[in-house]
């Protein structure tokens, strides 16, 4: 799981192109979207398409639990072990 | 078209939402059932925040119904009413607990039913649109504008589409949302998909309930993979607006997708304009003025700039466009681009001296120059030079401590996505190197690796 964070965390700072960042500055309880990332709703498009893409999983609908998957790279990453083949 | 929802005993479906449909009868009483609690409260200017398309419709119709001044703002959160200082009495809203410290009406907690809920064409609306400047700008119109381009496009388009649900991936917060996922829906009787679809997932799983208009806008369409989306057989037919779609998007959409894009070109102040529709995906299409638009050309030292007139223009006489365009004989047109410093800007509009005017009245900052950085995605680039104090900051805090406080400082003016993503504080700026203009010695600042 650990090193599952530190590869979103670097994923998002790849696909999104954050400058000056690195994985250290990311806090993987805090949230993406409103906390100090400052992230926007085009990178929550970007986002979703990089991590569909990476981790072939598949997200639901403009469900509250999607929203809850984005919230940190702590959830994003609980929520992408859990759809991964046992 | 007659009135929306005229009859309450009407079970066609008017919107799909998570909870199961909602029948057209069921919307019309939801409007009747706001318009008598409208009619119960004194505010007279209402701001309407329901992310709930349905919900939306209701207080939309309840609000112009009772001549009420419903005011939309560009961000739907408390926050962003009172950093852009617009004063309204109450608020009718589907999230009411967000809203703490102003009067709300809670849009689903109603019980009472007027007798009729008919919106009248003097009823005003005002729209908050990002403007070129930082302070989000005012455009009011009245219920019969709006009207008026909802019968343009019906007649415009709406053979073509039948009575397929309507989904969007733009909030209906401005005139683009509000004209094709709410009102003109409403009139046509095409159901509305209540939530907005922010991820393609989303748009696969409308798909799979019904075919659909998907109306959309180039932020979204370039980024979504194509094989993201639904197939485009269950596509009715696919809008974008907000800014022109890049080529390489139009055609791939036609050519390897299977639906062609029917752009839409305009503005809050003046309705939708014109359209085009990449049929062959080869040839760059001119632009075709909607229905009674007329458009104009006015020779400026930038070049000649579209000047347009239509029924739904906000001051219902000629009005500038921000764009330079050259017309063919028979009435299309072209863009040339702006005729301005204003940017757009993932479909949104800035203006480089108005962010920079707002970055200069940071304490810190001694002089900035703001530019446009070419990209995989388009960003915006902050060249600062500090004061003392301010590169005191930096040398303690750090470089990443520095940007986030000057984004901070300029959040409270700009949307996050117009912020500039990238940062640099040199001592001075670059200085007059021969031969090179200033764009090209500001943009060598971000060209390598440095940080």
């Amino acid at each position: 799981m650990k090193e599952l964070i530190e590869e979103l965390k670097q994923l998002i700072i790849d696909s999104l192109d954050l400058e000056d960042v690195t994985p250290a500055d990311i806090d993987a309880q805090a949230p993406l979207f409103a906390g100090g990332l400052g992230l926007d709703s085009i990178d929550a498009l970007e986002l979703g398409v990089a991590v569909q893409k990476r981790y072939h999983v598949k997200l639901d609908a403009n469900s509250a639990d999607t929203r809850q998957h984005f919230h940190s790279v702590e959830n994003l990453a609980k929520f992408i072990a859990s759809q991964r083949p046992a | 078209m007659g009135m929306p929802l005229s009859g309450t005993d009407d079970t066609r479906p008017a919107v799909l939402a998570a909870g199961g449909e909602v029948s057209r009868g069921a919307l019309a009483q939801r409007a009747r059932m706001l318009a008598a609690a409208v009619d119960a409260h004194p505010a007279r200017r209402w701001a309407l925040v329901c992310d709930d398309a349905g919900w939306f419709a209701a207080g939309l119709l309840a609000l112009a119904s009772r001549r009420r001044t419903m005011v939309l703002p560009q961000a739907p959160q408390a926050g962003s009413l009172a950093a852009a200082g617009i004063e309204v009495d109450a608020v009718l809203t589907d999230r009411p607990g967000d809203f703490a410290g102003y009067a709300t009406l809670a849009a689903r907690e109603n019980e009472l039913l007027a007798d009729d809920c008919q919106p009248q064409d003097d009823a005003k609306i005002e729209f908050y649109t990002s403007g070129s400047s930082g302070a989000p700008k005012c455009v009011p119109k009245t219920y019969a504008q709006l009207r008026r381009e909802v019968e343009a496009l019906e007649r415009q388009w709406g053979a073509a589409l039948g009575t397929a649900a309507v989904a969007g991936t733009v909030p209906h917060y401005h005139l683009y949302g509000l004209l094709f996922r709410v009102l003109w829906p409403l009139y046509a009787g095409r159901p509305i998909h209540a939530a907005l679809c922010q991820q393609p997932a989303d748009l696969r799983a409308v798909a799979i309930k019904t075919p659909f208009i998907l109306v959309s806008s180039p932020a979204f369409l370039s980024r979504a993979g194509l094989d993201e989306l639904p197939s485009a057989s269950r596509v009715a037919g696919l809008f974008s607006s907000g800014a022109p779609l890049p080529d390489d998007t139009a055609r791939a959409l036609k050519r390897d997708w299977g639906r062609a894009a029917v752009e839409v070109y305009g503005s809050t102040e003046t309705g939708g304009v014109a359209w085009r529709a990449w049929t062959d995906a080869e040839s760059r299409p001119w632009w075709q003025p909607i229905g009674g638009t007329e458009v104009d050309l006015r020779e400026e030292e930038a070049g000649p700039r579209l000047w347009v007139r239509s029924g739904c223009t906000w001051e219902e006489d000629w009005m500038p466009t921000g764009d330079l365009a050259r017309t063919s004989t028979d009435g299309r047109f072209a863009l040339l681009g702006r005729a301005d410093d204003v940017l757009k800007f993932e479909d949104k509009r800035v203006s480089l001296s108005e962010m920079r005017g707002r970055l200069l009245q940071h304490t810190w900052v001694a002089d900035a120059r703001l530019l446009l950085l070419p990209g995989k995605r388009a960003l915006i680039g902050a060249v600062v030079v500090l004061k003392p104090d301010g590169r005191a900051a930096l040398d303690a805090s750090g470089k990443l401590a520095m940007n986030e406080s000057l984004r901070a400082w300029l959040r409270q003016s700009y949307e996050a996505l117009l912020l500039p993503r990238k940062w640099r504080f040199p001592e001075t700026l670059p200085d007059n190197a021969m031969g090179k203009t200033e764009q090209a010695r500001l943009l060598a600042l971000f060209g390598g690796d440095e940080a």
